[in-house]
């Protein structure tokens, strides 16, 4: 592993930005149909996901990059991109790369099962394959199905053909249509009817290899009274030039199911003069398709260079409800454009958003966010909260709400706020001793504590420390 | 960097019944420093791209709706015609009336003879005061991008007053101004040029009204220099008849000290798209912005507001108070916009919506943009229907349930309602939503 510089400043900022160097299969830049039907056979896959993939790609050309987002980036060249970047495959029976297995011990991702964390099963995915997945056999006993999608679409055609798209079909926008064309890699998780998942179930993003695009694709399935909680974390090297990572996620959740998502993005932001970092323009969609189901999505945005990003529940079951809990945090030079789509369909359904924006440096925080209830959606529920935190006089927050009601019988109600952390509040901690850095930190941690609850434990401590790293030098 | 102005036009952007020939028309007759204006506000106007339903700011109020091309541009003769005096008159100070024969303006406080005043056309008064004219006139907006139907206004005016209010000086009544058109097919556009010096202290109501079922546009734009320690308080209420269409453009910028009230009740006409901006652009200036709209029957009302924080230490709060029946279609869009380094801004903006029928629709979107830290800017927006349990509570008491309905809903518009400066302006408001809420079916 080459070394990276580990008491550098960014080091310490940043510790996942380090990259493994091991044997890399790449195929050249560029995007055509052949790079489609090259990946496709990469990944193995039968003639109809392929037929699927050109679909969405002669799509694709015909859209056009969406520009209304309060973001500020040069034009991508699509064709600059490796589409697919593999380490080289170990001969059947052997063990994992060693190299690889160390990049995994460095992020804290244990892939030996012994090691791991007993309540977590992991799938871990390396640019654009997934290169593990851990405690599937103790899953299969129940029932449930958790691989990576390509493994997927081999051995359970049926159920991706009957699910996947269905949320987000691949016309829905521009970088959906281009992730359902070459994605690459991604978690396929089905929850049979009425088992509850025993453990989270965990998908871990690595980028390592220079000039590529990941193509993350997830989708989740909870059949009727199933229930599951799925974690993705993502790290990346960190390099001059800008790399793309445009997801889809697709949830589904029948009668009664429920599906927590949590996120902790970590991506790489670039330096602070804003050189390098991911582009993350993802697209994240629920569907609250049986009555009583519900979707929560928890999500911590730390990293990323640019964030174009909506978690939305659609609820079309009666009485199912969504939910949208985010802390997004940008400093440096870091613009994030977030928020949530909650779509009414349904009857008595409800949903909630607490969207918790801090902004640091010279950064830009955008909290974007539709509440839609549909003319049939009786008595429909939202309420919204968007707070946004201002540290640095340079930076900018800014909220721009949705609301649209076609229906006599709806409720909803959304307040936002922005200020800085106040005089009285500082004053009052340290008048009792505590020192300025640490009474900051302690109000962000206050600010950002209804999110930080709804994540898992393991994560919610992680999520804690991350963001004071990232504040750190920005406040006191 | 998006916005939500519209994009600048590559070609020439005219919209239909708005030509050079209508132009010309409009430059006939007028004085030097007003055709020069005229003039270049044509130029930016057409360096504007024309809205259609794809922009941001008309995703919901699709600007086909304003038919342009079936309207003309009314010429108002500028000779004064005889005053026809109305019995809400007697509350008022100075009442400038405004029909498609001429206008009449009528001193009834013997205010403009004292020097307190001064109420004259755009026209007269870029003769006598050209150089007060020519600082203020279009300038209001300049911390804003350009705005097609503020810049369409300024080219294409067809009746504008300049109103001016002297160093310290007090009106007690105010002043009214009324517009009827009663011309069907005839565009209507009132400028309003209104600058109050430092001190001065005065309340200005303006009304629109025409018949039933006649079909009119109204392009209108009405700014307000504030100068240190002004108080200017302004209503602005569209009553049009069933056809008229509205577009409203009004523009404030307000010094050190002095303190703004913008009241815009959109209650009548077809269509509306009224936009109110603000600057803040002194220390401790204030401005508050009140708005009320109830759209009934096929009504589509589309309100923006904008409280741009060009200073620190500058205070806006706004109150936009919103119900919606039978098929009727609301949108409000706002934004509080703090630029850099202004901090100690504190800001508030407030939307409430009522749906009071299935097949109705209103939509809100409040929108802060905030470049500067230290400050605290903060909106809230609801809607629902009236509360069931009010409703138990005032039926439990043997209120009737239409009689509970319109008590309510009365309620609800009264933390606007109570702050309007003139009782007349209070009455006709009450009025017109007690019809909306029980209209008089025709026999």
């Amino acid at each position: 592993m080459p070394e990276f510089d580990t008491d550098s400043k960014l080091a310490q900022e940043y510790k996942y930005g380090f990259y493994t160097d091991i044997e890399q299969e790449t195929i050249p830049k560029g995007l055509s149909e052949d790079v489609v039907r090259i990946i496709s056979a990469k990944k193995e896959e039968p003639e109809w996901m392929l037929e699927w993939r050109l679909k969405a790609y002669r799509r694709w050309l015909k859209m056009s990059e969406p520009r209304w987002a309060y973001l500020d980036y040069p034009k991508i060249d699509y064709q600059d991109i490796h589409y697919f970047s593999a380490p080289k495959k170990q001969e059947e029976g052997q063990e994992m790369d060693p190299e690889l297995l160390k990049t995994f011990e460095r992020l804290g991702i244990p892939m030996n099962e012994r090691e791991a964390l007993s309540g977590v099963a992991m799938d871990v995915v390396f640019d654009s394959v997934s290169v593990g997945t851990t405690h599937t056999e103790l899953l299969e006993k129940e029932g449930i199905i958790f691989c990576s999608i390509s493994e997927a679409i081999q051995k359970h055609p049926d159920l991706v053909k009957q699910y996947l798209g269905t949320v987000v079909p691949p016309s829905d926008n521009f970088f959906a249509a281009l992730n359902s064309a070459v994605f690459t890699d991604g978690s396929f998780c089905f929850i049979p009817k009425g088992v509850r998942c025993p453990m989270e179930l965990s998908t871990y993003f690595r980028i390592n290899a220079a000039d590529t695009g990941q193509f993350e694709r997830t989708l989740i399935v909870c059949e009727d009274d199933a229930y599951c909680s799925y974690l993705e974390g993502c790290t990346a090297p960190a390099r001059d030039n800008n790399q793309l990572h445009a997801a889809v996620v697709e949830i589904v959740a029948l009668n009664n199911a429920e599906v927590k998502y949590s996120t902790v993005q970590n991506w790489y932001a670039g330096d602070e003069n804003g050189k390098g970092g991911i582009y993350n323009f993802v697209t994240k969609r629920g569907h609250c398709r049986g009555h009583h189901s519900k979707i929560s999505w928890t999500q911590v945005e730390v990293g990323a260079a640019i964030t174009w990003k909506y978690p939305s529940v659609v609820m079309e079951g009666d009485y199912s409800s969504g939910e949208f809990y985010s802390v997004a945090l940008t400093n440096k030079k870091m613009q994030a454009d977030t928020g949530t789509k909650m779509i009414h369909v349904g009857k008595n359904t409800s949903s909630t958003i607490v969207s918790k924006g801090i902004s640091a440096d010279q950064s830009s925080n955008n909290y974007r966010g539709l509440v839609q209830v549909n003319p049939g959606a009786d008595n429909a529920r939202n309420h919204s909260a968007c707070d946004s935190l201002l540290i640095g006089r340079e930076c900018s927050a800014n909220t721009f709400p949705y609301i649209e009601s076609e229906n006599a019988s709806a409720v909803l109600a959304h307040e936002a706020t922005t200020s800085s952390i106040s005089e009285e509040q500082l004053f009052y901690l340290r008048s009792r001793g505590i020192a300025e850095e640490d009474a900051a930190s302690l109000v962000v941690r206050g600010f950002c504590k209804d999110v930080f609850k709804q994540l898992p434990l393991e994560f919610s401590v992680e999520a804690i420390k991350l963001l004071e790293i990232k504040l750190e030098g920005s406040i006191g | 960097m998006p916005t939500l102005a519209l994009p600048p036009a590559v070609e020439p952007a005219i919209l239909p019944g708005f030509d050079e020939n209508v132009l010309d028309a409009a430059l006939k007759g007028e004085p030097a420093l007003l055709q020069a204006k005229r003039t270049a506000a044509y130029e930016a106007y057409t360096t504007i791209q024309n809205p259609e339903a794809f922009h941001e700011e008309y995703r919901r109020m699709d600007p086909r709706k304003f038919k342009f091309g079936s309207f003309t541009r009314l010429d108002i003769p500028h000779q004064t015609i005889a005053y026809n005096a109305q019995p809400v008159d007697g509350h008022y100070d100075v009442v400038i009336s405004v029909t498609p024969e001429g206008i009449a303006i009528e001193d009834r406080g013997d205010v403009t003879a004292s020097g307190k005043v001064r109420v004259q056309t755009l026209q007269q008064a870029a003769l006598d005061y050209t150089t007060e004219v020519e600082q203020a006139l279009g300038t209001a907006i300049e911390s804003e991008e350009p705005r097609k139907f503020f810049e369409l206004n300024s080219a294409f005016w067809n009746v504008g007053f300049h109103i001016h209010v002297a160093k310290n000086a007090t009106l007690e009544r105010g002043i009214l101004l009324r517009y009827h058109n009663d011309r069907e097919g005839s565009a209507l556009l009132p400028r309003l040029l209104v600058t109050a010096e430092s001190g001065a202290a005065f309340a200005l109501a303006e009304q629109f009204t025409s018949p039933d079922g006649v079909a009119t546009l109204c392009i209108s734009a009405r700014e307000f220099h504030l100068a240190p320690n002004a108080d200017v308080k302004l209503v602005s209420l569209q009553d049009w008849g069933s056809a008229g269409i509205h577009i409203g453009e009004d523009w404030a910028r307000i010094k050190r000290d002095a303190k703004v009230d913008l009241f815009s009740m959109t209650l009548g006409g077809k269509v509306s798209k009224m936009t109110v901006g603000c600057d803040v652009c002194e220390p401790n200036a204030n401005a508050y912005l009140g708005g009320l709209f109830f759209a009934n029957g096929k009504q589509h009302f589309d309100q923006k507001t904008l409280q741009f924080h060009s200073a620190p230490n500058t205070y806006s709060n706004m109150l936009y108070k919103g119900a919606v029946k039978d098929t009727g279609y609301s949108v409000y869009q706002g934004i509080i916009r703090a630029l850099k380094n202004c901090v100690g801004v504190d800001s508030y903006q407030t939307n409430n919506n009522l749906v009071l029928d299935p097949g109705a629709r209103a939509d809100s979107l409040p929108g802060l943009i905030i470049d500067a830290d230290e400050l605290a800017c903060s909106h809230g927006a609801t809607m629902g229907n009236l509360d069931p349990e009010q409703m138990y509570y005032l039926r439990s008491r043997g209120i009737p349930e239409s009689e509970a309905r319109r008590m309510l809903v009365l309620g609800f518009f009264e933390e606007v309602i109570e702050r309007v400066p003139f009782e007349t302006m209070r009455d006709r408001l009450h009025e017109v939503i007690e019809q909306k809420l029980n209209p008089v079916t025709e026999k």
